[in-house]
């Protein structure tokens, strides 16, 4: 008995090899002669069909999370459309990363809908193939190598392993395949987060802040591959800090403070929405009696280390009206309105909250 | 849908099995891929291998009983009784199963990392992007679980039947290794590997932090033991009898009661009780789990 018992423990064990084994097998066969995939190619510039366009619009409707109490993501209603980069910003705690998160289905809302193509992301067929998320730089297991970190995305998947040598070498990683994680820099630990979001080739890329930790190349890199990405027609949604980056990158902003919409549109509009268009820094120590000799149209306000702000007075005028006054200018700056502005304007008071 | 990214491997992706089976192969190349199984195996087989010999040496003890520690007469009944073919089936059965009793810890442990270091390394958000069906991915994992239950047994008995005919050989003494109460033992056993794997996986599964749901894994082992006392203490207070049979509850001491040939300890309840009891905390661990990871956030 123990003798039959001991066949039937190691026949299964035997199946169970065979089972993991086999799939292994046949991506090896189905691989052969395939090459490693995308050796040097540049990202092709393929445009999607109409119809994949609707299925990457992201609709976020109503959205609201609480915690204990405390509204992390409060009433958040934005749309992410394909064929461009959308910026995500906020400050620190704004609800960023637990929307995302929502979008995932990682984290249950407590009210409000999040879709991709008007699908939740849990009722999605294959949802690996058609949204890739890049959501913490260290989401790996240390012992892990890369190529293993990614084989084991693609085993779950359902998707030949072969595909894992493939996005390593699209993000620049073939020759660190093998290196266990725990040697990873973290500009690498980011590239094999985006090597693992685009394992499914997905319509769709959600980044939670990628460009933490890379260095400038690596920057420049993250920045031609998300807007490559988007000229094929994919939806793109990336979180970030770095707002002079995104300035360059983003089509579309999504701006978000203390869980609320702050401001949606192109890049252009939103710094268009600012309540100035062009002001003028002003270093000056008789500021009062500058401001007495100004027209009417000109508002002064100080700028709190001992500058001034002027609006409604270009600098010509107030270089004149100076001279007029005999009022002496140690500084004239000339200010448009940028996206830190615009950020700094659109969520000022609501950075501290949380 | 077209690859964007062209790419040889998705445009030759076929059918691969249901998502069940995928995910499984995914947690054996997890195991294989780390080395923390690989370090538990080797773990077993040197417990498994210190186990065989220090039981070696507590059977001969029985079968010689050393002059002076116990009288001749006493000495010449405990051999005979040793040497009795009941006495032999239940020696065979001990060796059979050598270690078991701390075996199964690292059935247990490795149960708890199979779904702990999910969270430890933070890839437990990968996985469930992977694959949002959070009952299924448990499924897998109890099915990795329970596999490495199997796996280690299988390994253990290995071991042991290389050693054991020899052993008996050299003592002098023989005994079928396909009787009836060795079969038993062995096939319990293996229940207990399998159900110990399970367990541990449904704890890490509720209750997420690996260093916790180690400290716990272990406490409880152990503790289980400590119901004993307890349970005894009461009884010499309240002189109920069925505090004597009481210490079942505890989930290690289900586990020996289910294995062991003959009461485990004085009073002890039938084996299938310690089964059932096993199982019971097993399968409620894991229901619990499933439920908690289906309702939990991934942060």
């Amino acid at each position: 008995m123990v003798v039959l018992l001991a066949v039937v423990v190691i026949g299964g064990l035997v199946w169970l090899v065979r089972l993991y084994r086999g799939g292994t097998r046949t991506d090896r066969a189905r691989t052969d002669g395939a090459g490693p995939g995308l050796p040097g190619r540049p990202l092709g510039g393929k445009r999607v069909a109409p119809a994949l366009m609707s299925q990457g619009r992201i609709d976020v409707r109503g959205l609201t999370k609480e915690y204990r109490g405390v509204r992390a993501v409060d009433d958040l209603s934005f749309t992410v459309e394909p064929g461009r980069v959308t910026g995500f910003l906020g400050p620190n705690g704004a609800g960023k990363t637990t929307t995302l998160r929502m979008l995932l289905d990682l984290v249950e809302p407590t009210a409000g809908t999040a879709t991709i193509g008007g699908v939740r992301y849990a009722d999605l067929d294959q949802p690996i193939r058609r949204v890739g998320a890049v959501l913490e730089a260290g989401a790996a297991h240390k012992d892990r190598t890369g190529r293993d970190h990614l084989r084991i995305v693609c085993q779950s998947a359902g998707i030949p392993l072969a595909r894992a040598d493939e996005v390593l070498g699209l993000v620049g990683l073939g020759a660190a395949a093998n290196r266990t994680f725990r040697g990873y820099s973290l500009g690498m630990r980011q590239r094999l987060g985006v090597a693992a979001a685009l394992v499914g080739d997905p319509q769709v890329l959600i980044l939670d802040e990628p460009a933490n930790g890379l260095d400038p190349e690596g920057i420049r890199w993250m920045r031609d591959l998300l807007r490559t990405l988007a000229a094929q027609g994919r939806t793109v949604l990336v979180s970030s800090h770095l707002l002079g980056e995104m300035a360059q990158l983003a089509d579309d902003l999504v701006i978000v403070a203390a869980g609320r919409l702050a401001a949606q549109g192109t890049v252009a509009s939103v710094i268009g929405s600012m309540t100035w268009q062009s002001r003028t820094l002003v270093r000056a120590p008789e500021l009062e009696k500058l401001a007495a000799v100004l027209g009417g149209d000109a508002v002064v306000t100080p700028s709190g280390d001992g500058d001034a702000y002027i609006t409604g007075a270009d600098a010509v005028a107030i270089g004149d009206a100076a001279l007029r006054a005999g009022v002496v200018i140690h500084q004239l700056v000339t200010q448009l309105p940028d996206l830190e502005a615009a950020f700094l304007e659109l969520t000022a008071g609501k950075a501290a909250i949380r | 849908m077209t690859a964007l990214l062209d790419s040889a491997a998705l445009d030759q992706a076929g059918d691969t099995g249901t998502t069940l089976a995928r995910l499984l192969r995914a947690e054996f190349m997890k195991l294989r891929t780390t080395s923390a199984g690989w370090l538990f195996l080797i773990g077993f087989i040197m417990f498994t291998a210190l186990a065989l010999t220090l039981n070696g040496f507590g059977n001969h003890s029985l079968l010689y009983p050393q002059q002076g520690l116990v009288s001749p007469a006493q000495a010449l009944a405990q051999a005979a009784h040793a040497r009795s073919p009941a006495g032999v089936a239940v020696m065979a059965a001990s060796m059979m199963t050598s270690g078991q009793q701390f075996g199964v810890l690292f059935a247990l442990l490795l149960g708890v990392v199979v779904v702990t270091s999910e969270f430890a390394n933070q890839t437990a958000a990968v996985t469930f992007v992977t694959v949002p069906r959070r009952t299924t991915v448990i499924w897998a994992k109890v099915a990795a679980a329970a596999c490495c239950g199997a796996l280690f047994w299988l390994v253990g008995t290995v071991i042991a039947a290389v050693a054991t005919p020899p052993f008996l050989y050299s003592q002098h003494v023989s005994a079928s290794l396909a009787g009836w109460t060795v079969a038993r033992s062995v096939t319990l056993n293996l229940l207990a590997f399998v159900a110990w794997g399970v367990f541990g996986l449904g704890l890490g599964a509720v209750l997420r932090s690996q260093m916790a749901s180690v400290v716990a894994a272990l406490v409880v082992y152990a503790g289980s033991f400590g119901t004993m006392v307890v349970f005894n203490a009461l009884y010499n207070l309240f002189h109920q009898g069925w505090m004597l049979g009481a210490p079942v509850i505890g989930p290690a001491v289900a586990s020996e009661v289910m294995i062991t040939s003959g009461p485990a300890f004085p009073y002890a309840p039938p084996g299938w009780v310690g089964g059932v009891i096993l199982i019971g905390y097993t399968v409620a661990l894991v229901a619990g789990g499933v439920v908690l990871t289906r309702r939990r956030d991934v942060i």
